[in-house]
């Protein structure tokens, strides 16, 4: 009796932290959601409202038309589809290489590979800036997306699921005079789709989500994504918050939208460091 | 893609058919090192090349245009009596200092918590303390704004409600506080599931063992789920580590590094002194510097976790 008592206790103890946690981390979605309908005066209001007294929807009207939201939105979206494309393809390949193939300095060169995810942003930073205003990158896609196109990440991925393509397919396909880069194409890829899947979701979320790196390379405006307008929004508009919560909010959009359908990627994506320690 | 046949259109003499097969035969010897290539050729111009070139900047003094000047170590013996560097470096040590004590024990909190045979509705929690790592760091820090609001911000608004004078979150004084809160928000949710890992691969048995021993609940905890943690405990402080040492948006949206540089970060003043004051060296000095830092952290808790030793 005594036991079940304290085993109550306890149980209500975890639940309460966590339902308590769980209402801390919803909080400012909500908060961020339910401002993006109201007026800045009640947003400034001494009691907070929920539910907006009058709901309307002038917020979004005007961060389409007063600050071309729509053409951000697709600068970020043409950035994380080229990234991500691109990405899974260089990845996928030199996976491919190194789970498939033996060949001299393979152990060394995969070391280095390793080694490169310890070179840290920030120090490579100017001289980075410096050598694509020299190629002539500067202020252009290409400058956002080449430099961090190939990351070492997704070739480690990669590699630990060619690794169970079955060798026999690809020999069996060779004497049948398939070229490697064909073997790769359509014998090994079809195979591995689950973990481009999960590959995909981490990096389309990487180059939407990203920051510093657009914000120096992108100089004219009409090019720049939306973590680079939203954060000048900071500055120019500084008490509009229900116009930048309407940019917060649809800005996440599509990540929520691709977290439900592809719930289950996205978190094997995300911890897969943790799985490989 | 390689698939290039040899002597165009004519074929079947004696000269090609060796050739092909000479290609088929060393195809797959060059082939691994032109598949690798990319990364390689993208790594030595993108990554290596400018962490040397960081290095030379970082002994000559050039405002991006003009010639250089060779100052030998002169940024970084500047940089120790620099009053600005020297505060950012002590806020970069606060969060990563903070980050271990707010955001790892919480997450291994509410990993235990999920975890254990109390509790149902796991995926709820663990879904819903992951969600705001989806949000850019952009979009996190603005929201927070708002809620750091000294006159209708929402934290401010419920201490009044418990009678609790408001307070000033991006003043000084509790600017950094502020940013670590951000950072708690985005980033506690994906050390649970990196801690929910780490006890799932506990194999039960142990834990069966150490009931027929007699061990209560503590002593499971703390001889076998603690030992058991250890190398995800290794890779969530590593991970945390260097990536508390390279916060950039938060300071930089909530306080703009301010007020009086509480806030600024390394990574923020290398930014100002490259970007906005056009110091290239002296900001690839800083550059180095935090280079030299993480490399030293990361070498030391791979070392105190014994990810050297031999039987591990």
């Amino acid at each position: 009796m005594d036991n079940t008592l304290t085993r109550r206790a306890q149980r209500t103890i975890a639940y309460g932290f966590l339902f308590f946690i769980l209402i801390s981390m919803a909080t400012p979605f909500v908060w961020m959601i339910s401002n993006t309908f109201k007026e800045q005066y009640e947003i400034f209001q001494l009691r907070p409202t929920l539910i907006p007294e009058e709901p309307h929807l002038r917020n979004y009207v005007r961060l389409f038309a007063e600050f071309d939201f729509a053409r951000h939105f697709l600068n970020s979206a043409f950035i994380a589809v080229v990234h991500t494309a691109a990405h899974l393809f260089l990845a996928s390949l030199a996976g491919f290489a190194f789970a498939k193939y033996n060949f001299p300095l393979k152990n060394f060169l995969f070391l280095v590979l390793l080694g490169s995810m310890m070179v840290p942003l920030y120090t490579i930073f100017i001289p980075l800036f410096v050598l694509v205003i020299r190629l002539g990158l500067v202020n252009s896609y290409a400058g956002v997306i080449i430099p961090g196109v190939a990351g070492a990440f997704g070739i480690f991925f990669m590699k630990q699921s060619m690794e169970a393509v079955p060798n026999e397919l690809l020999d069996s396909a060779r004497i049948d005079g398939a070229t490697e880069f064909r073997i790769y194409w359509q014998i090994a890829l079809p195979l591995v789709r689950p973990a481009l899947a999960v590959l995909a979701v981490l990096a389309f979320m990487t180059s939407w989500n990203d920051f510093v790196w657009p914000l120096v390379v992108l100089r004219s405006r009409e090019l720049q994504t939306l973590p680079v307008v939203m954060a000048g929004m900071r500055n120019m508009y500084r008490n509009e918050h229900g116009v930048v919560m309407a940019a917060s909010l649809l800005s996440t959009i599509p990540i929520l939208l691709l977290f439900l359908v592809l719930q289950r990627q996205f978190l094997a994506g995300l911890t897969v460091g943790a799985v490989k320690s | 893609m390689a698939s290039v046949s040899i002597g165009g259109g004519t074929s079947n003499t004696d000269e090609e058919r060796g050739l092909r097969a000479w290609w088929s035969r060393s195809q797959r010897k060059v082939v691994p090192y032109v598949f690798i290539s990319p990364f390689y050729i993208l790594f030595i111009v993108f990554s290596v090349g400018p962490l040397i070139y960081a290095l030379y900047l970082s002994m000559h003094r050039w405002p991006g245009t003009g010639s250089m000047r060779h100052v030998g170590l002169g940024n970084y013996t500047y940089l120790a009596g620099d009053p600005v560097f020297l505060k950012s470096l002590w806020n970069t040590v606060y969060y990563a200092i903070g980050a271990f004590l707010f955001i790892l024990p919480l997450a291994l909190l509410l990993a235990l918590l999920i975890n254990s045979t109390l509790i149902r509705l796991k995926s709820l929690f663990r879904i819903g303390y992951f969600l705001p790592i989806l949000t850019s760091t952009v979009a996190a820090t603005l929201i927070f704004l708002m809620i750091f609001n000294n006159q209708f911000g929402l934290i401010n608004q419920g201490l009044a409600l418990l009678g609790i004078p408001a307070l000033k979150w991006l003043d000084e004084e509790l600017v950094k506080i502020s940013v670590l809160a951000v950072a708690t928000w985005r980033y506690a949710g994906i050390n649970v599931l990196y801690f929910l890992t780490g006890l799932q691969s506990i194999p039960p048995d142990l834990y069966e063992a150490a009931q027929v021993d007699g061990a209560g609940t503590w002593a499971q905890f703390r001889y076998v789920t603690i030992p058991q943690l250890r190398p995800i405990a290794l890779f969530v402080g590593v991970v945390t580590m260097i990536g508390s040492f390279q916060f950039f948006a938060e300071p930089l949206i909530l306080a703009n590094g301010g007020p009086n540089d509480a806030s600024l970060t390394l990574a923020n003043y290398l930014y100002r002194m490259g970007f906005t004051h056009a110091k290239l060296g002296y900001g690839s000095a800083i550059g180095w510097v935090l280079a030299l830092i993480i490399f030293g952290l990361s070498f030391i808790q791979l070392y105190l976790f014994g990810a050297f030793r031999k039987d591990d």
